[in-house]
């Protein structure tokens, strides 16, 4: 039996638990009780999870971290389910939605039809459009809900109110920065996140981290997560509530509404609000860049150092920055081939030398001034098209060059997750330097009177400067909800002044023009 | 089609040994003991090194300055090379005509004392087979467990020029 898993890494020792065994449309799969349903069928070799929904075009997953919607297959009967974040338990069944599709595909494709024409096909004449669209939906993968109640089902849905100071959204770096430094100076916090576990993207960094040894430099990123962790443990006023997803903001009555595990609806007032929801990851516009095997960096990064499954046997990474960089060394180091680093940029690779050097003295190709033209593959990724590109970014004809690889991992940034933050109705820019939408704030990381923003989702950096401002965020919500504590303005010129010297390099010189633009002394003037 | 020699080592994504001479302690110098040798150019703000060393021998200005090795108060002792989270740090020596390189490792195969590795240099050519005579690991709990592994080759110029490796296990 096919098992994509690593057995052997050299920083890491997975916790896999015991092992157990799912259904895959009736067929047994083997996994592990601490792993998804994505990862266990894709250490089990599947790569196709679901058809999409117009085209019927193989989807498989891209970001692993339950955004993408790539993965949503039928679990235990509930159709729809992101099956990246969904834990395994014996027994379960998973069922594939787009069956009926499957078996209609070749009869479309026999009438070689180009998908946009059988989509025109369907909404002329207007008169049977809605008919049409309603037997298309019921063929293609959306997914049905079972109409039979198993004998066994109980309703579990419950509700439940909650008061508190600081209300923290988001597990990461910076939001656990930030419940930290308010509730050890006696704020009442809740913070809460949609994942299982507390820690973000912090539990896949297995790199040891820049900045200052005062705060986090020298450490692995795992382990400062779980540092953090242990930290919100010992205080017994931050409460949290995992699998917990914000879902709405209802200014007048100051309360966020949100569904919890067992599906409970919470309700939480707050006095003061802290938005850390971090980033999603962008994608590239190329040819197939949907085919299964294209996945974001922060996919695969989950993938091998969460899991520890390797993403296939060689891989392309397009991106020049930091975070591609940095993957191809994760690669590197669970014995997966990479092919080559892909760097769309002219002047120079965009992450640090030392990101570079290190993955290019083990032999891996830097492919600078180039870009990717289109995925090879019909079913999955069997190939990639990289063509050279001019100083104007413009690919140079006859340039192109194929490129065997069995995956291809795109690491090209990330955009703030400004979903939440936009409930609370700020001033929103679109500022490209800073990932995309943001909102202007001041310079006590306010955006509204009430809410509080740091890390990726204010402005996108990396882990460090993201547990500062969420350290910040922490302290001046605290000093707003008028806490007495005698450390509060020695810390806040503390941290000020460590993110101010860990954007002192030329890496940031752009970054710091642009969050001046953003930034005003009190937002109250912005938003009255 | 551009050629990876017109490109600068910003482009290219390493410096060749030339490029990077300025960072080298003297052959006299290797020919006395250990000592570290800091491939980091760029200002990054970072510091693990300057405040790991024992005998203030890293120097940092600023937090986003690079470092610079004092080389006649360094000892060598290696410390430096685990905590480098750019993986930019080495030690060199020379004793008794042959060379040896210490680096930081930490890929699989675990390193034994008596392997032999194939030695590659910055832009990851191949430069010949070395003997693994030291490797050490810091436990998995640690911050940064890591294999500090020391590496001799036969001529003691490669020292300046081998900066990975692979265990070979045929």
């Amino acid at each position: 039996m096919v098992d994509w898993r690593i057995y052997d890494h050299p920083i890491l020792e997975y916790d896999r638990g015991k092992e157990i065994t799912i259904y895959l449309d009736g067929k047994p799969v083997k996994a592990f009780e601490n792993e998804t349903v994505a990862a266990a069928l894709y250490a089990a070799g599947l790569r196709e999870f679901s058809k999409s929904i117009k085209y019927r075009r193989p989807r498989g997953f891209f970001c692993a971290i339950g955004r993408c919607s790539s993965c949503m297959m039928e679990v235990d009967g509930v159709p729809n389910v992101r099956t990246c974040t969904m834990p395994v338990h014996d027994g379960m069944r998973i069922k594939s939605q787009n069956t009926p599709a499957q078996l209609l595909s070749p009869i479309l494709n026999l009438m070689k039809l180009p998908p946009q024409k059988y989509m025109r096909m369907f909404t002329r004449p207007g008169i049977i459009y809605k008919p049409a669209m309603m037997v298309m939906r019921q063929l293609t993968g959306i997914g049905k809900t079972s109409q039979e109640i198993p004998e066994d089902h109980e309703i579990k849905a419950k509700s439940m109110e909650m008061e508190t100071e600081l209300l923290v959204i988001g597990g990461g770096p910076a939001g656990l920065s930030g419940a930290i430094e308010a509730a050890e100076r006696g704020v009442k916090v809740i913070i809460v996140d949609d994942k299982p576990m507390l820690g973000g993207q912090l539990v896949k960094q297995t790199h040891t981290f820049f900045s200052d040894v005062k705060y986090a430099a020298g450490k692995r990123g795992f382990n400062l997560g779980n540092q953090m962790i242990e930290r919100v443990n010992q205080l017994d006023n931050i409460k949290v509530l995992t699998s917990t997803t914000a879902v709405g903001y209802y200014p007048n009555e100051n309360t966020m509404l949100l569904v919890g595990q067992d599906e409970t609806s919470i309700r939480i007032k707050a006095e003061k609000y802290l938005i850390a929801t971090g980033a999603y990851e962008k994608n590239l516009v190329f040819d197939n860049n949907d085919l299964p095997g294209v996945y974001g960096a922060g996919g695969v990064q989950t993938l091998l150092n969460v899991y520890g499954i390797k993403p296939g046997n060689k891989g392309l990474m397009i991106g020049t920055g930091n975070v591609a960089l940095m993957v191809a060394y994760h690669l590197i180091q669970a014995g997966v081939e990479v092919a080559g680093v892909v760097a769309p940029s002219i002047t120079r690779i965009k992450g640090y030398h030392v990101h570079a050097a290190k993955i290019k003295r083990h032999g891996v190709p830097i492919i600078t001034r180039h870009t990717i033209l289109k995925a090879l593959g019909t079913d999955r990724v069997t190939g990639a098209v990289i063509v050279e590109l001019d100083e104007h970014y413009e690919p140079i004809e006859g340039t192109e060059k194929k490129i065997d690889c069995d995956f291809i991992c795109v690491g090209v940034g990330l955009t703030p997750a400004y979903d939440l933050v936009r409930l609370f109705n700020p001033e929103m820019k679109y500022v490209s330097a800073l990932g995309g939408f943001v909102p202007i704030r001041d310079k006590q990381f306010r955006f509204v009177e009430n809410a509080y923003i740091a890390g990726d989702c204010s402005s996108i950096e990396e882990a460090t400067t993201a547990m500062l401002e969420g350290g910040l965020a922490g302290l001046y919500a605290t000093k707003a909800l008028g806490k007495e504590s005698s450390d509060l303005d020695e810390k806040i010129a503390e941290y000020s002044h460590a993110l101010q010297e860990d954007r002192d390099s030329p890496f940031s010189t752009g970054l710091v023009k642009t969050l001046k633009e953003v930034t005003v002394e009190n937002i109250m003037e912005v938003i009255a | 089609m551009t050629v990876e020699t017109e490109l600068n080592p910003l482009q290219r994504g390493y410096y060749t040994r030339e490029e990077i001479s300025s960072v080298f302690p003297s052959r006299e110098r290797l020919e006395k003991g250990r000592v570290a040798v800091i491939e980091c150019i760029e200002e990054i703000p970072c510091n693990p090194c300057s405040a790991v060393c024992p005998v203030k021998a890293i120097q940092k200005e600023t937090l986003c300055t690079p470092s610079v090795v004092l080389t006649d108060k360094c000892s060598g002792c290696t410390k430096c090379v685990g905590v480098c989270p750019g993986l930019a740090i080495f030690n060199q020596m020379i004793k008794d005509g042959k060379g040896y390189v210490t680096m930081p490792y930490e890929i699989m195969p675990a390193p034994k004392v008596g392997d032999k590795a194939t030695m590659y240099d910055r832009a990851g050519e191949e430069v010949g087979v070395g003997t693994i005579v030291q490797p050490t690991y810091q436990t998995k709990g640690d911050s940064y467990p890591r294999w500090i592994v020391t590496v001799e080759m036969d001529d003691p110029d490669q020292s300046y020029d081998v900066r990975a490796i692979k265990i070979r296990r045929d």
